[in-house]
């Protein structure tokens, strides 16, 4: 296996009395989609936060890009090309969904605030519009749309900065099944297309309670329960481990 | 030495009051209540009404004060803020400005603008000696009274089932609904308490320190710094501390003050309330952090194009018309207007755009006003050199108070401001070599090349061109990559942060540029003042700087030319009355339109639409006869009676 381009080793995060973490390992290989599966309150969101930096662990490091990232900020990890999505959809609700693509791609290009480079930008913005057919919304106000169209607009924004590393918390959720199918296809294409300006495209970490979905799609999976790792390995060894089957998929693992 | 230490304990006990009376509502109901300072003088005001005015025996004044005014004062307040339960700090923090501005101008207007003597409420004339040291009974009573009514709080709050129900609320608001705690009445009781509080605090100041309007809101901003030290939660911990303060502000009294340390130790809580602010910053947990700032509110996307022509139409016909419609005085008048809505400017951006609420622009605006008076009128440089001096020595104080502060929340921001302010008013604004002492300083002599600006009529044209220009230039940068990042920064700042922008670098250099800007106005200010007075920029007129922008509208450029209308109504010489009530009116419609980020002129503009809208469609109804919607509708209300 190749170095990994996100390592994280042993993070420990504490809320008062609860362990929301613990010495979890993870792994994300420079290509490809690595799920990150766990029940409500395994952790997940938690180590998304830890990733972007904006949650301190209380132990364990970080390392992107061979790096120790620990005492970065999260907008340095941000324009080193980590980008995320939240769960809880966090879009400028106040402004324009391109105005939002927009706003994303300034915000990673040192004095993007100062509107230098704008016509890069703009090109950028409306090829990714384009890409996520995001055409007909793209002048509503980011506060008025759907849960559905909010996600795409979030995963937009997420690629407006150009990502090395695309963390997706979540992004099925509130999705009917057609919009599923669409966003697996999507999903696809963006982990098998190079943003532009880069040479490879961007790995993927995916936080998914879709199991059909998550075992579809990823090349490797990480599974969490109670703050801790129980599994991790290809969507094939992760089926059949008994952990797992315990305590994840439940009864229901025949027919997942 | 004891003297003073007693001396020190008597100030002491009014903080303790005052600084718990702040504690307890903010633990219950997330209420930071800014304006207990105005209730406490109104209610000591009610006190000396009931007691000295219509000869009120004390034993009838004192409980009629505690159990019917001061708990009635509560409920309406307690109402006031429940509405405001969901809003974000920006909205609670103008409403309690509002308040204290309120009772700031109604006191004056019920009571009157003398300054009136309060006997004490103990027994005068009664002193005992202690190791040589007399105490009055006085003292010993203030000292008592406050411990006692501590007493009391600790052993409701331990002993009751009150208090189980209050750290139920305090815990979690929302579980303690589901055990069958009512929250709202934990909160009516909370601010109940805090008002009565409140009441003893203001009675006992005003023993000390006399009846005077302006006197004891800022003396209750004292108690501040010992409410902060708790971390706004532990009453044990503001008590003492208060008492301390007392202590710490009294003993150096004992000693030969300078001058300078004369003005230093009145600034201790201050600086106390500015450094706790900071170093405890990150540990301060607001406890509506998960509210947003208010709904609605857009900077990017407003139509910026139809402003900016509406604005330079308004701006030539004004430069035409105004001038010969009016005389020299108004010209004037309306000159400094124009200069003070360039201030304003700076609040539309930082509180309307931002959402940080700063309550010391007008003391950054003082800083350029006092240096340009200095550089320009008394060694006669250029003026927009002066103006570019001011700007150099505003913006590092800006940078400073910025880099310290931004990282905090909301209300915490804005209370390091206030100290900032009035650390300003107490230490730079008092200095003699800065303001020009008795004679004052002017800048009437400022001069551009061949330009000097003299006459109202000049002044009135270099006042509205650097008005038009801010405007402008705001406009210009909302419609840009800076406007799409104050939005991020109000709508989803984590997001922001997680794209790559850099928010601290962002606010602080917002806050910077809006520093650069007062401080523009502030020099703008000064040239249109005969003599550059101190309490033009004192921070109180922050406070009402803020209202009148929120009144305006906080998002709008409007806004602050509205803010500019509000202060030439208070320059131009109408009717006593009209200064008398203006304040009033303008606090009282505040609090209606707080949550607005348009103000008042869009919201009644919007009101009136609906309204028209309604007479239209019942016309249209009656035109059309269509009696059975109206059945429906009856029928409607009567299934839900």
């Amino acid at each position: 296996m190749p170095e990994p381009l996100l390592g994280a080793h042993g993070v420990t995060i504490r809320f008062g009395g609860l362990v929301a973490l613990q010495e979890v390992d993870l792994e994300v290989a420079p290509s490809g989609i690595t799920g990150l599966i766990g029940p409500n309150g395994a952790g997940k969101t938690t180590l998304f936060n830890v990733i972007t930096g904006l949650l301190r662990p209380d132990a364990g490091t970080v390392r992107y890009d061979e790096q120790d990232i620990m005492t970065w900020s999260p907008n340095r990890r941000g324009r080193a090309g980590i980008a995320r999505t939240f769960q809880r959809l966090d879009l400028f609700v106040g402004m324009s969904v391109r105005d939002n693509l927009r706003a994303a791609w300034e915000s990673n290009i040192p004095g993007g605030v100062f509107g230098r480079r704008s016509a890069e930008g703009v090109a950028l913005v409306d090829s990714v519009i384009e890409r996520l057919g995001l055409a007909e919304i793209a002048d509503r106000r980011a506060g008025a749309l759907s849960t559905g169209q909010g996600r795409m607009v979030e995963l937009g924004r997420a690629l407006c900065t150009r990502p090395r590393l695309l963390l997706l918390d979540e992004p099925s959720s509130g999705l009917d099944a057609t919009e599923t199918n669409h966003f697996r296809d999507l999903l696809l294409e963006v982990v098998s297309t190079p943003a532009h300006g880069r040479s490879t495209p961007p790995a993927v970490l995916l936080v998914e309670h879709d199991v059909h979905l998550v075992m579809e799609v990823c090349d490797q999976i990480t599974v969490l329960e109670f703050g801790q790792q129980i599994a991790c390995g290809t969507p094939q060894e992760v089926r059949n481990d008994p952990a797992v089957v315990a305590a994840y998929l439940g009864e229901s693992s025949g027919a997942a | 030495m004891l003297t003073y230490i007693v001396l020190g304990l008597v100030a002491g006990a009014s903080y303790a009051l005052a600084s718990v009376g702040i504690v307890l509502t903010y633990r219950t109901t997330g209420v930071f209540n800014f304006a207990l300072g105005g209730q406490a003088m109104f209610l000591a005001y009610v006190f000396w009404q009931l007691r000295d005015q219509w000869g009120l025996s004390q034993w009838i004044a004192l409980p009629l004060l505690l159990l019917v005014v001061a708990p009635l004062l509560g409920l309406v307040l307690e109402r006031l803020f429940r509405t405001m339960a969901s809003r974000s700090a920006d909205v609670q923090l103008v409403v309690a400005v509002g308040i204290l501005a309120f009772f700031t101008s109604l006191v004056p207007i019920i009571f009157g603008t003398d300054q009136h003597q309060l006997p004490t409420i103990f027994p005068p004339d009664k002193s005992f000696s202690v190791t040589g040291t007399f105490i009055t009974a006085d003292e010993t009573g203030t000292v008592i009274l406050a411990l006692a009514a501590g007493a009391v709080l600790w052993a409701l709050l331990s002993r009751t089932r009150f208090g189980t129900a209050t750290k139920a609320v305090v815990d979690n608001r929302d579980l303690s609904g589901l055990i069958g705690i009512n929250a709202n009445q934990v909160g009516q009781a909370a601010w109940i308490i805090s008002t009565m509080f409140a009441a003893v605090a203001g009675v006992l100041l005003s023993t000390e320190n006399n009846l005077v309007t302006y006197v004891l809101p800022f003396l209750v901003i004292y108690s501040f710094a010992p409410a902060i030290l708790a971390r706004l939660n532990s009453l044990p911990i503001a008590y003492a501390a208060s008492f301390a303060l007392g202590v710490i502000m009294n003993i150096p009294q004992k000693y030969n003050l300078t001058d300078f340390t004369a003005k230093l130790v009145p600034q201790i809580p201050n600086i106390l309330l500015f450094v706790l602010l900071i170093v405890q910053g990150r540990r301060l947990v607001e406890l509506r952090s998960s509210v947003r700032t208010i709904t609605g509110a857009h900077v990017v996307g407003n139509n910026t194009r139809r402003s900016a022509v509406t604005g330079i139409a308004a701006a030539i016909i004004g430069a035409v018309a105004i001038p010969l419609l009016f005389g020299e005085s108004t010209v004037h008048n309306i000159a400094q207007a124009m200069a003070y809505a360039v201030v304003a400017l700076t609040v539309v951006v930082l509180t309307g755009w931002t959402g940080q609420v700063s309550l010391a622009q007008m003391s950054f605006a003082g800083i350029g006003a006092f240096t340009a008076a200095h550089v320009a009128g008394t060694h006669g440089a250029l003026f927009p050199l002066a103006i570019l001096d001011g700007v150099l020595i505003a913006v590092p104080f800006s940078l400073v108070v910025g880099y310290l502060s931004l990282r905090l929340s909301g209300l915490f921001f804005a209370l390091a401001t206030l100290a900032f302010a009035l650390l300003m008013d107490g230490l730079y604004f008092s200095q003699n070599s800065i303001t020009g002492g008795s004679t004052g300083l002017n800048l009437t002599a400022a001069k551009i090349g061949p330009l000097s600006f003299d006459s109202p009529t000049s002044q009135f044209y270099l006042c509205g061109t650097v008005l038009v220009l801010a405007g402008l230039g705001a406009l210009w940068l909302r419609q840009g990559p800076i406007g799409r990042r104050l939005q991020m920064v109000r709508d989803a700042p984590e997001a922001a942060s997680t794209l790559g922008a850099n928010l601290t670098f962002t606010t602080i250099a917002v806050f910077a540029a809006c520093t650069a800007v007062a401080s523009i106005g502030g020099a703008l200010l000064a040239v249109t003042q005969s003599t550059v007075d101190p309490s033009n920029f004192a921070s109180s007129t922050s406070l009402a700087l803020l209202l009148a922008v929120v009144l305006g509208g906080r998002s709008l450029i409007s806004g602050a030319v509205f803010a500019g209308g509000v202060q030439l109504i208070q320059l131009l010489p109408l009717s006593a009355t009209v200064h008398r009530y203006l304040p009033l009116g303008v606090a009282l419609s505040v609090m209606m339109v707080a949550q607005e980020p348009d103000g008042l002129p869009r919201v009644s503009l919007q009101q009136l639409n609906y309204c028209k809208e309604i007479l239209y469609r019942r016309k249209l109804r009656d035109w059309m006869q269509l009696r059975t919607s109206s059945t429906r509708t009856e029928a409607a209300a009567g299934t839900r009676a």
